[in-house]
């Protein structure tokens, strides 16, 4: 009985190098679809108005600044510190 | 926290609000970061071995604290910040308020940001995202259990004066001519601002982890008043190679138009969103949507920013690495 003959380890090789090439270069677009309407997106994006009700207080972000006023306007200072700026970070 | 009214009506009307960023703060070796350290080593939390001291103060303007938490709810917040100002107005008036306050002499260079003189501050909102059953993207109404941030993310992008003048070459291109957007400017967005924020400080991506970069500004109108640019592209970032087998990445198209006022030589829109799918978390944003998921970046050019606009980006911690030097 003649042996069931492997096929060449060249010939594997080959077809390897030609569906990297048919492939690469390829890739559907990820998630291409919205890209097509930014301003659409854009207001998805955006912060709600119940994302940002914390904006509706004045905040100082210099605390000099909220020394001098709060010596002037006689008030003691709150001060939100957080690691990564609570006004521009999440 | 601060989304209960109650301590919204307090912040507003019976103090003095101000915001600020610990990472600087806790640092800083001028006459504002030895106030802060004094102010703040009266609490529990004196920051052991220059650890963070992040929190909510409550204090005089001469620095003697009256108050000290960080706790999430708003009930025991309340509370404490009710405390705080009923101490306050205990207190005699020379308590209260100091006869003069200090001068706060040369800032330290180190520590200290503003935004490029003649540049642009620029809002960045990343949000996660799912779709709905017509196929659209949609904000997420609910994450499953365990994953946190729904809500958009925000950060700054600083552009300056020299890069704006970049992103209008003269002459003016052809209609439909394209050109890469500069590399400083390309490689800031892709390693600083097309990262998942949503959940807290995240890792920015190093030179190396920008796999792919390609964003390229068209030549789409010219008129005698104004050039309008529209821009395209790709960036893939991942901290390893191949990117399918990262532990963390993002694989996002880019779209957006710029238009310049040629008469006051200016940029009076910048708006670029940025979609795609984003994998894995970073160190102090744990709770990502497991696998792949879809994440969005808005950036779009403030005409007029507001006090809280000016807050540095989170990346600028290094301005030599943010701004490409």
């Amino acid at each position: 009985m003649r042996p069931i003959p492997h096929p060449a380890p060249w010939r594997a090789l080959i077809l390897l190098v030609v569906l990297t090439a048919t492939t690469a270069g390829d890739e559907p677009a990820p998630s291409a679809a919205g890209l097509a309407d930014v301003p659409e997106l854009l207001a998805v994006l955006r912060p709600a108005a119940e994302e940002s009700t914390y904006l509706d207080i004045p905040w100082e972000t210099d605390l000099w600044r909220a020394r001098t006023r709060a010596a002037a306007e006689d008030k003691p200072i709150l001060l939100w510190e957080m690691d990564g700026h609570p006004l521009g970070c999440t | 926290m601060f989304a209960d009214p109650e301590i919204r009506r307090l912040a507003r009307e019976a103090f003095v609000p101000v915001a600020g960023d610990d990472w600087y703060q806790r640092r800083r070796r001028d006459a504002e970061g030895v106030f802060y350290r004094g102010m703040s080593d009266q609490g529990p939390r004196g920051g052991a071995g220059g650890g963070t001291r992040q929190g909510i103060y409550c204090f005089t303007a001469g620095g003697r604290l009256l108050a000290y938490r960080n706790h999430w709810d708003p009930e025991v917040m309340r509370a404490e910040i009710a405390g705080a100002l009923a101490k306050y107005r205990a207190m005699p008036e020379r308590e209260r308020v100091p006869a003069t306050i200090e001068p706060r002499g040369e800032p330290d260079s180190r520590f200290h940001r503003a935004p490029p003189e003649g540049g642009a501050v620029l809002g960045v909102y990343t949000r996660v995202l799912d779709r709905g059953p017509d196929g659209r993207v949609r904000r997420c109404a609910e994450l499953p259990s365990g994953v946190r941030g729904r809500s958009a993310a925000r950060d700054h992008l600083w552009l300056t004066r020299d890069e704006l003048a970049g992103l209008v070459v003269a002459p003016v291109p052809a209609i439909g001519a394209r050109r890469a957007v500069p590399g400083p400017v390309a490689e800031r967005i892709a390693r600083f601002h097309l990262v998942d924020d949503t959940r807290g400080e995240p890792d920015h991506w190093t030179r190396e982890q920008v796999r792919t970069c390609e964003l390229a500004l068209v030549t789409a109108d010219v008129s005698a008043e104004q050039i309008r640019l529209v821009l395209d592209g790709r960036v893939l970032v991942a901290t390893d190679a191949p990117a399918e087998r990262a532990a963390r990445g993002y694989d996002a198209r880019l779209a957006g138009t710029l238009v310049y006022d040629r008469a006051a030589g200016r940029f009076t829109a910048i708006q670029i969103v940025a979609l795609g799918e984003h994998w894995g978390e970073g160190r102090w944003s744990p709770g990502a949507r497991p696998g792949r998921a879809t994440l969005g970046v808005a950036i779009e050019l403030l005409a007029r920013p507001a006090p809280a606009d000016l807050v540095p980006p989170q990346g600028a911690r290094d301005p030599h690495d943010y701004f490409g030097q």
